[in-house]
C-alpha cells in the first residue's frame, strides 16, 4: 500500500511538470505505442506512468498497474531466458530489446517486443526506465507458420526424393538386367554355333561357321565394353581395339606377333559402337590372315586418334605387304567391310607399309560419336 | 614335359546349351566331366559325390543368384578350385568368395580355351607361367599364390 502512494506521487509529479502545452508529454500520452515508465529508486522499480496504449494493449486499468513491477505481465509460457535477460540489463543500467510472451488481463496470451532504456542524470545514475511495448503476435504467427510450412515442404521434398531414389533403382537394376541378358544371349549364339561347326564335317562348311562364330565374338567384345559403371551411352574405343586384338591373336594361336597399341582415348556413341566394332575385327582379322602367313612372326601397331571432326585409325603390319600377284576376288569379308564403312561414312585407304601393310580408317566423328 | 593330369571337371550352369558347349571345351581340352548342374543344391550334392577338382560356377542359376554361396562351400567343402562365370562381374564380392578367378561372359572361344589351359598348368605346377589370358581376371589372392608377375 505504502509502495503504491510513492508510485502514484511520483506519477502525478511527473503529470504537474510536463503539463498542457509539453509537447514531449502529449505526444507519450497519445502515441499509439504503448509506453510505461519505471521508478529504480523505489523498491521493486514499480510502475509510474503508464500511457492508454498500455492499458488498451494489456487490459489492465491504469490503477491496477501504477506501483506495481511489469512482471504481472508474464505467465506460465513466458521464456525464463528472455526475462533473465531483461533483469540483466536493467540491473546493469542498459538498453535491451526482448521478445517475449506476455499475457493479458483476460489471461490471452501475445507477443511482445519490449524496448526498456534507462534515463541517467547528470551524475549518470538511472532516475527512471523508459519501456514501450508492441504486440507482435501476427508477426509470430506468420514466422511460426513459415516454418511450419518449410517444415512441410522439406519432408515433402524428402519423400519425393526417396522416392525418386527408389524409381532410379529400379531403372538401374532394369538395365543391368536387360544387359544381363543380352550378354547371356549372344554367348548363347556364341555356344550354337560352337556346337554347331564341331558336329560339321566338310571342311568349307566349318571354316563358314568358324567365320561367322568370330564375328560374333567381335560383337560380343562390344558388348562387354557397353554399360560400363560410369557411361550408359557412350563406348570406349581404345579399350574394344586392346580387348579385340588380344582375343584374335589369342584366337589365332599366335603368340609370335606382338602389338603396339598407339590409342587416344575416345568415347564412340553406344548405338554406333556395333558396325565400328565389326568393321575393325573385320579389317584386322584380315592384316593378320594375310600378314603373317606361313608362320612369319611381326608385329602390329594399333593406332587410333582424333583429327580435327574426323577419327582415325591405323592399323600398320610388317608382314609379307600387299601381294602383287594376289587374285582380286570379293569374298563377303570385303562385301561387310564396304557396308559398315558406307554406313559410318567411313573411307579405307591401303598402302605399302615397306615392309608390310598399312591400312587407314577415316570417318566423321559425328558418325560415331554423339 | 609335365605329364598332363586331366581334371576332374564340375559345370554349375542353368542354360543348358552353353553347358554342353562348356562340357564340350573341357573334353577336347583333355578333361573329364564329373557333373553339370542347374540348382546349387544339385551343385552341392554332385560335388559331395564326384569331388572335382576344379569348377565352372555360373552366379544366376534355376535356383537365383545363388552361384557365389556354391562357389564359397565348394572352395570350402570339397577343396575344388572354382571359377566364375557370369555376364554380372558386379556381383561378385571382393575376395571373390574363395574363387580363383572370373571368366566373363560372353567370352570367346580361344579365350576359353586359353583360360582353361592357363589354369591347368597352374593348378599343376603351382605357378603360372606369366600373366592369365584377357579372359580370366583372377582373385588378389590367386594372383599371389600363384606368382604372377604384376
Amino acid at each position: 500500500m505504502n509502495a503504491r502512494d510513492d508510485a502514484r506521487k511520483m506519477g502525478a509529479w511527473l503529470d504537474s511538470v510536463h503539463a498542457k502545452g509539453d509537447p514531449f508529454a502529449a505526444a507519450i500520452r497519445s502515441t499509439r505505442m504503448s509506453m510505461l515508465i519505471t521508478d529504480p529508486r523505489q523498491p521493486d522499480n514499480p510502475i509510474v506512468f503508464a500511457n492508454d496504449a498500455f492499458v488498451h494493449l494489456t487490459g489492465f486499468p491504469r490503477e491496477e498497474v501504477i506501483g506495481r513491477n511489469c512482471r504481472f505481465l508474464q505467465g506460465p509460457e513466458t521464456s525464463r531466458a528472455s526475462v533473465r535477460k531483461m533483469r540483466e540489463a536493467i540491473a546493469a543500467r542498459e538498453d535491451v530489446f526482448v521478445e517475449l510472451l506476455n499475457y493479458r488481463k483476460d489471461g490471452e496470451p501475445f507477443w511482445n517486443s519490449v524496448f526498456i532504456s534507462p534515463v541517467k542524470d547528470e551524475s549518470g545514475e538511472a532516475v527512471f526506465f523508459f519501456a514501450s511495448q508492441f504486440n507482435i503476435s501476427r508477426h509470430k504467427d506468420r514466422e511460426h507458420r513459415l516454418t511450419t510450412d518449410k517444415n512441410y515442404f522439406e519432408e515433402e521434398v524428402l519423400a519425393r526424393t526417396a522416392e525418386l531414389e527408389q524409381a532410379l533403382k529400379a531403372k538401374t537394376m532394369l538395365l543391368h538386367e536387360v544387359d544381363h541378358r543380352t550378354k547371356n544371349n549372344l554367348q548363347l549364339i556364341n555356344s550354337l554355333l560352337m556346337l554347331q561347326a564341331r558336329r560339321v564335317t566338310d571342311e568349307a562348311s566349318r571354316n563358314v561357321l568358324r567365320a561367322t562364330q568370330e564375328r560374333i565374338e567381335a560383337l560380343g567384345a562390344v558388348q562387354r565394353l557397353l554399360y560400363q559403371e560410369h557411361n550408359v551411352d557412350t563406348f570406349d574405343l581404345s579399350a574394344f581395339i586392346r580387348d579385340l586384338a588380344g582375343n584374335l591373336i589369342a584366337a589365332g594361336g599366335r603368340t609370335d606377333i606382338e602389338t603396339e597399341f598407339q590409342l587416344e582415348s575416345i568415347e564412340i556413341s553406344a548405338s554406333r559402337a556395333a558396325p565400328i566394332g565389326l568393321l575393325i575385327n573385320e579389317v584386322l582379322t584380315n592384316a593378320m590372315k594375310h600378314a603373317f602367313v606361313n608362320e612369319r612372326p611381326g608385329r602390329i601397331v594399333l593406332a587410333a586418334r582424333r583429327d580435327g571432326d574426323e577419327l582415325r585409325i591405323k592399323i600398320a603390319d610388317d608382314g609379307v605387304g600387299v601381294r602383287k600377284d594376289a587374285p582380286d576376288h570379293r569374298t563377303f569379308g570385303t562385301t561387310l567391310i564396304e557396308t559398315l564403312a558406307r554406313q559410318l561414312r567411313a573411307t579405307l585407304k591401303r598402302s605399302d607399309g615397306n615392309p608390310g601393310m598399312v591400312i587407314e580408317i577415316a570417318m566423321p566423328l559425328d558418325s560415331v560419336s554423339k | 614335359m609335365i605329364a598332363r593330369k586331366p581334371l576332374r571337371v564340375l559345370i554349375v550352369e542353368d542354360e543348358a546349351l552353353l553347358a554342353l558347349h562348356l562340357q564340350e571345351c573341357v573334353e577336347e581340352a583333355g578333361h573329364t566331366v564329373v557333373g553339370i548342374a542347374a540348382t546349387s543344391r544339385e551343385a552341392l550334392e554332385l560335388a559331395a559325390n564326384a569331388n572335382p577338382d576344379l569348377a565352372f560356377v555360373d552366379i544366376h542359376l534355376l535356383d537365383g543368384t545363388t552361384g557365389i554361396t556354391v562357389a564359397q562351400q565348394l572352395v570350402h567343402q570339397c577343396k575344388t578350385l572354382v571359377v566364375f562365370m557370369t555376364a554380372n562381374q558386379k556381383l561378385i564380392p571382393g575376395d571373390f568368395a574363395g574363387a580363383a578367378g572370373v571368366v566373363s561372359k560372353p567370352y570367346t572361344q580361344s579365350g576359353l580355351m586359353s583360360a582353361l589351359r592357363f589354369i591347368e598348368r597352374c593348378m599343376n605346377t603351382r605357378t603360372a607361367s606369366g600373366r592369365p589370358p584377357s579372359s580370366l581376371t583372377l582373385s588378389k589372392n590367386y594372383q599371389e599364390r600363384w606368382h604372377v608377375p604384376p
